[in-house]
């Protein structure tokens, strides 16, 4: 792999890293400043890359929509994780009808493409940023929860945990214990899958109008709003596109770099 | 005989999967703060008893159980209620939505398997093309980026700078856009495959009796190595399902899509709820299909799953 495909993602993630942790610490960036004098701007002076129907600077918003779009995606992954992980571990542990409900519950879920099973979510929970960040953890659960059970079964069939087993310690202190920093590596190397596929799902649920409510600007919701000036003000909507769509590749393209090496289940789809 | 009654159970599991995420769904909807009286009210004058009066014509004063019971007698004989909001049967909204997605859907499908497979076999017969690098960057991107950007990318080019395609209403970009998602889902996977089948003795006895690499990659080892893109079924639709949605809202085509996201903007609960599970059971049905289809394309699973 030449220098430049090895680095090119990380150089990527660090400016949109560095965008969203330095952004609202910028001086003269204010995403919701609204000039209706200077609508539509093109590049130039004062607003570097224009501003947008409402007169509004695209780059604040494309600044403050990394923060808010990465802070969603990461929440949603962090929901995903601890209810994916979190209930599978304690079904295993509990055995019997416990973890078969737990899995049944997993396998309905996944039979659900993300997207319509969050779109469903988001019908009853009505829009928010909250309400996001649960429907699309809720989406994603189940890909941990068979990380989860996968290790759970490999570690309990491992010499060391029989011995445990035969001093006489609780299985839920083995699955605390030894189970779980067994599976930290999977379920780390699951978390930078899901994390890009979390950012699209939002995006997507955001451009329906049905994500965060219209004055967050995540990408998607800029891109909602930009997508009916397209011909006036291109820049607007061209943008954030770019900067979604690079950043989910480049946290894709890590996150399998991560599990061709770390993960020992192998690559799954 | 194991093999049929895996097969039922399996069917019986999937069947029960449909009946439960019905409910779920039927549970879900119902859990909104806000019915379509309220919509309603937000729209027009009305004092509070003619809102409960309309609310008890509707049956929404009625308990959970006993409308679910109603809803899926009702359903069972083809009867999907009314919308609430244009007071249509939804069953005639569904199907009078369904023939327009299903082009689209059929279309980037048989795009993206032209695509993929096409890709996958040039690869495989002229591994010094560019196709492979192809296969790995489409495969790469079509995980990564959503097709809503890729949506956008190609109305900015195609519709706002070049002029030659209108915004709204055509379907020759949405159809390329997810046929390309498509292609890039199964060429690779489908190009290991290949390369698998190529190193079996048939395709070495093929050589030995002088037949050409295309004819030997076209005729030999593609059919024996379909069962890769079988298996995918299932994620291609799960894709299938969210692309359509997107390109029918970003291209303003109709169907299921457009109804879909319309009936949700309205709260129009029947519709929703319909084409949520229409959809849901589609992907049921097509993973229960992909299964025995897979078993029969390929005994080996069988085998190895017994």
């Amino acid at each position: 792999m030449s220098t430049f495909r090895r680095l090119a993602p990380w150089v990527l993630l660090a400016v949109a890293l560095t965008a969203a942790a330095i952004g609202p610490l910028l001086p003269g960036l204010d995403p919701y400043h609204q000039d209706l004098l200077a609508r539509n701007l093109p590049p130039g002076p004062g607003h570097w890359l224009g501003t947008d129907s409402f007169g509004r600077d695209i780059l604040a918003r494309l600044v403050a929509g990394t923060r808010l779009t990465l802070l969603v995606a990461v929440c949603s992954a962090g929901i995903a994780l601890l209810g994916g992980a979190g209930l599978g571990l304690m079904g295993c542990v509990a055995g019997g009808p416990a973890r078969g409900a737990v899995y049944a519950a997993f396998d309905m879920i996944r039979t659900l493409p993300p997207i319509l099973l969050s779109l469903a979510l988001m019908v009853s929970l009505g829009v928010g940023t909250l309400s996001v960040i649960l429907a699309v953890g809720i989406a994603f659960m189940p890909l941990f929860g068979y990380v989860a059970r996968a290790v759970y079964e490999r570690e309990m069939a491992s010499g060391y945990v029989a011995a445990a087993r035969v001093l006489g310690i609780a299985p839920a202190a083995i699955a605390w214990r030894h189970v779980l920093p067994n599976a930290a590596g999977a379920l780390l190397t699951q978390v930078a899958i899901v994390v890009p596929r979390a950012i699209v799902t939002e995006s997507v649920l955001s451009f329906f109008g049905l994500g965060v409510s219209p004055d967050v600007p995540t990408w998607g919701r800029i891109i909602a709003t930009a997508v009916s000036y397209a011909e006036q003000a291109p820049a607007s909507l061209l943008l954030p596109v770019l900067a979604l769509a690079l950043t989910t590749l480049s946290l894709s393209v890590l996150g399998n770099r991560l599990r061709d090496r770390f993960d020992p289940l192998g690559a799954r789809a | 005989m194991p093999l049929l009654s895996s097969s039922a159970l399996q069917l019986l599991r999937q069947l029960l999967n449909i009946v439960v995420i019905s409910f779920a769904i039927f549970l879900l909807v119902r859990a909104v703060p806000g019915d379509v009286i309220d919509f309603y009210a937000a729209r027009g004058d009305y004092d509070t008893q003619s809102l409960a009066a309309m609310r008890a014509d509707l049956g929404l004063d009625d308990g959970l159980s006993t409308q679910f019971g109603l809803w899926t007698r009702a359903a069972l004989r083809g009867d999907l209620g009314l919308s609430m909001r244009f007071g249509t049967p939804v069953a005639d909204m569904l199907v009078h939505a369904l023939p327009a997605s299903l082009k689209l859907a059929g279309a980037s499908l048989l795009a993206g398997l032209a695509l993929g497979m096409g890709l996958a076999v040039l690869a495989l017969a002229a591994p010094r093309s560019p196709a492979a690098a192809a296969i790995e960057s489409l495969n790469v991107w079509s995980i990564a980026v959503p097709t809503f950007c890729t949506g956008v990318l190609g109305i900015l080019a195609f519709s706002i700078w070049l002029g030659w395609l209108p915004i709204r209403g055509q379907m020759l970009l949405p159809v390329l856009i997810l046929g390309l998602d498509i292609a890039g889902q199964i060429a690779k996977p489908l190009h290991e495959e290949l390369r698998e089948t190529a190193r079996a003795g048939f395709i070495r006895t093929a050589h030995a009796k002088g037949l050409s690499p295309w004819r030997i990659a076209w005729r030999h080892i593609l059919p024996n190595s379909l069962s890769v893109v079988i298996a995918l079924a299932g994620v291609i639709l799960g894709g299938l399902i969210g692309g359509t949605l997107t390109m029918e809202a970003l291209f303003g085509l109709p169907g299921l899509g457009s109804l879909t996201l319309d009936a949700i903007r309205g709260r129009d609960y029947p519709v929703i709820q319909a084409a949520v599970m229409l959809l849901a059971t589609s992907v049921v049905v097509v993973n229960v299909a992909t299964t025995l289809l897979h078993r029969w394309a390929d005994p080996r699973t069988a085998r190895r799953q017994a």
